[in-house]
């Protein structure tokens, strides 16, 4: 048989048409180009890593195992996150678990760790204090996240880390376009709030 | 510029860094009002906060995990295709032969189903009055060994008249030789890949 191409530059469209001949590599790639993408929204709802790591993984197993059912006129990162946020959501409601975490990076384990990792500090920070800064209001933004409601902190990470357009999230998270907007709003005036409170 | 404060929602317009008509009075707005720059700064360290939030990664082997519960299955279809492809021969001209001998029996086929179509009008033209009378005779035993055997569908099938008879004995005979012929030049083929 011949030998398999790299599917590294293969656009996702394509890539679920070789899932859907059959090819393994092309699983594997869907899982490549996603896992961090799906396991971060998840962990930023649930702030537990272990939890997140088993949610992100029946969020591939949903979709892996019904890439027959795939429409594409949905974007599949669409349906991978539409897919992990009701796992997240579920799991919250099930559990109950929507508490807040202090910690950064799921795997840091000391105070320093977790703010080294959990805040990348911006291109082009004009001086060390502003890159302390930086550094500090990530740390901060990381915790204040945690204390928003579970829809408010989706719509956040599909807007600010993940760069959907309003309307993208509205489809993703099957929500109607305004609704999208409110939360977006009253989440980052909550965060204001909670990080002018962390100032003072 | 207009005189009141900006309202939330256009603040957030701002944030966004929506392009389009009336964004230039918010704009000129707060270039004039230091209250509304103030309240835009503060809103957009909180957007460039969570702009330069980063991915976290899953531990080490979670494709591995996944992929353990994941059945990766090859529709009928495409296994069908894959199976067909096998068969045909990579020489070219054996390719040209199996193609040539295709087209000949799909135009054989065709061509003799349009003939058979033509010839059953005359068969049932000429053959009416001999079909009439061979029905009274035989026609009736026919039906009712038919209707025995086969039931009340084979009886109204040999109650239709002559051309149905004929157009089925003819397309079996038909249908028998093109079976025989392809499976002959299958054979062939494959025989000769190997060699
Ligand atoms: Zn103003």
């Amino acid at each position: 048989m011949a030998p398999r191409p790299d599917l590294t530059n293969v656009p996702d469209a394509d890539v679920v048409a070789l899932a859907q001949r059959g090819r393994e590599d092309a699983f594997r790639e869907i899982v490549r180009r996603y896992e961090r993408p799906v396991f971060s929204l998840i962990y930023r709802m649930v702030r537990d890593s272990a939890t997140s790591e088993d949610l992100a993984q029946d969020t591939f197993i949903k979709v892996l195992n019904h890439i027959d059912k795939y429409r594409p006129e949905f974007k599949l990162s669409s349906w991978l996150f539409k897919i992990a946020n009701n796992v997240a959501i579920d799991h919250l409601r099930r559990k109950q678990l929507d508490t807040i975490s202090v910690s950064g990076s799921p795997n840091a384990a000391t105070e320093s760790e977790i703010e080294a990792t959990s805040f990348e500090i911006a291109d082009g920070a004009e001086s060390a204090l502003d890159a302390m800064e930086a550094r500090e209001l990530g740390g901060s933004i990381e915790k204040a996240i945690a204390k928003l409601r579970p829809e408010y902190r989706a719509c956040i990470m599909l807007r600010h880390v993940e760069d959907r357009s309003y309307e993208e999230i509205a489809a993703t998270l099957d929500l109607p376009l305004g609704t999208v907007k409110t939360y977006i709003h009253r989440a980052r005036i909550e965060l204001r709030g909670y990080l002018e409170h962390l100032r003072e | 510029m207009q005189h009141r404060h900006l309202l939330p929602n256009e603040l957030d317009l701002l944030v966004d860094d929506e392009a389009g008509f009336g964004m230039a009075p918010l704009r000129a707005h707060v270039e004039s009002c230091a209250e509304c720059a103030d309240q835009l700064a503060a809103a957009q360290r909180v957007a460039g906060g969570l702009d330069r939030l980063t991915r976290f990664a899953p531990s080490p082997g979670f494709a591995n995990r996944v992929m353990a519960q994941v059945q990766v299955i090859e529709p009928w279809h495409v296994a069908l295709t894959e199976t067909a492809k096998g068969l045909v021969p990579r020489n070219r001209t054996l390719r040209v032969v199996m193609a040539t001998t295709a087209a000949l029996l799909a135009t054989g086929i065709s061509g003799a189903a349009v003939w058979l179509s033509l010839r059953t009008d005359v068969a049932l033209y000429l053959g009416s009055s001999i079909a009439e009378r061979a029905r009274v005779v035989v026609g009736d035993g026919a039906t009712s060994l038919a209707r025995t055997l086969l039931g009340e569908g084979a009886s109204t099938l040999l109650g239709s008249g002559p051309g149905v008879l004929i157009a089925g004995t003819v397309g079996l005979l038909l249908s028998g030789a093109a079976t025989a012929v392809a499976l002959r030049s299958l054979a062939t083929a494959s025989r000769r890949t190997r060699e």
